[in-house]
């Protein structure tokens, strides 16, 4: 029974011991939104994201009120569209779902599903992206198309001119790992 | 033995819940409190609000003869326009620089407004003020005798300090000591006393908020001490509605400059008597590049 109770006592104390995670809070995220002959894009370095590699779990989010178009009105125009005042952060939770080495320190094409969730809607989506491991931590980048419609968010107008409703949504972040226990 | 691989389970499970998401916290805690006008001026009267750093304004301001004209004048509309035609561009997030043209004795001015302090939204600074400059120089040739005159003597100043603080993300008031000063003045009617040079006065410009993207608006620029005969106080009252990067700003007013040296020192129209005039400014801002 000793041998037992050691053995629990070294699952449950050496299993978070020795699960890496990795988190930053000063992640880039970037949009670029389209209308007619013009495009502008909005950034952020207010990332937090982190990733577990025991359970392969992925989770990011950012204030949307970090983003910054270079235009008070026109940040302030997305705001109100994306009604931040009640749903303040866009955020994903997931896992990776495809293959990856920890211990490769090549850049690794990565495959993540979970839910994404922005302006109070929630969908499953399925990312692409790249995960690198350096001697900083793991250099995760992502791109994908985010369609407005899908989160019931109406396309801003400029005037008469309308806001594509697929915007494109590219992040970047070196997640530290962290000391865990 | 039973209790052991419960507690071991407890332990375990309760560890594993630390995969859960992450607690979401606010990035932003506090900062400068957005909008207190929704544009740098009211109707005539500038206001706090400056321009982003790399940001355009493009400003057209008219307005039309006094509504008291009647109909045979179409309330003003027949007088025609006076029209001031402006670019401001913010040159850091405090400083802005401008340039317009005012049809009305074709004066010409240059102006930069300047940001001291942002009221907080901790209320820690509860209060924003600036301060703004104007010099202009009236270029008509053959009006008012202005072909005899050298070119320091076609200038005019302007000078004041804009405090303002936004009240329960309604309502915004603002208070500017205000200088003008005239290098030449001119006698309009014979036997007109001295026309005075400088003119002090204490403007009020005021927003209560609407919505958020549409307000009422009123500026009232009354003259302290010495005034030129005639001189009346400036008033405006006006509706303003924000749509994609326009502030489109509808108003009565009784001045008929955009300038304020001259709302001050030039004004012989009493809102309150029933003599002003419609008017409607028109401003886009153009992002020219990343901060």
């Amino acid at each position: 029974m000793k041998k037992l109770f050691t053995f629990l006592t070294m699952l449950v104390v050496s299993f978070p011991l020795s699960a890496q995670s990795f988190y930053s809070e000063t992640g880039t995220a970037k949009f670029t939104s389209s209308v007619p002959l013009h495009n502008f894009t909005g950034t952020s370095e207010s990332l937090v994201g982190m990733i577990k590699l025991d359970d392969m779990s992925v989770d990011f989010y950012i204030d949307l009120e970090t983003l910054d178009t270079g235009n008070a009105k026109r940040d302030k125009d997305m705001l109100i569209t994306l009604e931040t005042d009640k749903h303040p952060f866009a955020e994903f939770f997931g896992e990776i779902t495809s293959d990856f080495d920890p211990e490769s320190s090549s850049e690794q094409p990565v495959t993540v599903k979970g839910d994404f969730t922005i302006h109070g809607g929630t969908k499953e989506v399925e990312i692409d992206g790249t995960i690198t491991k350096t001697e900083g931590g793991l250099l995760v980048k992502a791109d994908w198309i985010l369609n407005l419609e899908d989160y019931d968010i109406e396309p801003p107008r400029l005037l008469i001119v309308k806001v594509d409703e697929e915007q494109a949504i590219e992040i970047e972040v070196l997640l530290k790992p962290v000391e865990e226990g | 033995m039973k209790s052991i691989l419960l507690s071991a389970f407890i332990l375990f499970f309760g560890l594993e819940s630390l995969s859960a998401q992450m607690q979401r916290t606010r990035a932003v805690q506090d900062g400068p409190v957005d909008e207190l006008f929704l544009i740098g001026s009211v109707a005539g009267m500038s206001t706090v609000t400056n321009l982003e750093a790399n940001n355009m304004n493009s400003l057209i301001m008219h307005n039309f003869g006094l509504v008291s004209g009647g109909l045979e004048d179409f309330y003003g509309l027949d007088q025609g326009a006076a029209v001031r035609l402006g670019i401001d561009y913010g040159v850091t997030d405090k400083l802005s620089i401008g340039i317009g043209r005012t049809s009305v004795e074709d004066n010409v001015d240059l102006r930069f407004k300047y940001t001291v302090l942002r009221q907080l939204k901790s209320d820690k600074v509860p209060v924003e003020v600036a301060v703004k400059g104007d010099i202009g120089v009236t270029t008509q040739k053959n009006n008012r005798g202005f072909e005899d005159f050298t070119f320091s003597e076609r200038l005019n100043y302007f000078g004041s300090v804009m405090i303002a603080r936004q009240f329960n993300g309604k309502f915004t008031l603002q208070v500017a000591p205000m200088v003008s000063h005239f290098n030449t003045v001119v006698i309009d009617v014979v036997g007109q006393p001295e026309p005075e040079h400088t003119h002090f006065g204490v403007g009020f410009a005021g927003r209560i908020k609407l919505g958020v993207r549409n307000s009422l608006t009123f500026e009232y620029l009354p003259v302290l001490g010495e005034r030129t005969e005639g001189t009346k106080n400036h008033f405006a009252l006006g509706y303003e509605i924000e749509t994609g990067g326009h502030v489109f700003q509808m108003f009565f007013m009784a001045g008929q400059w955009f300038t304020e040296q001259h709302l001050l020192a030039r004004n012989t129209n009493d809102f309150f008597a029933g003599d002003f005039r419609l008017g409607f400014n028109v401003n886009r801002i153009f992002s020219l590049g990343k901060k």
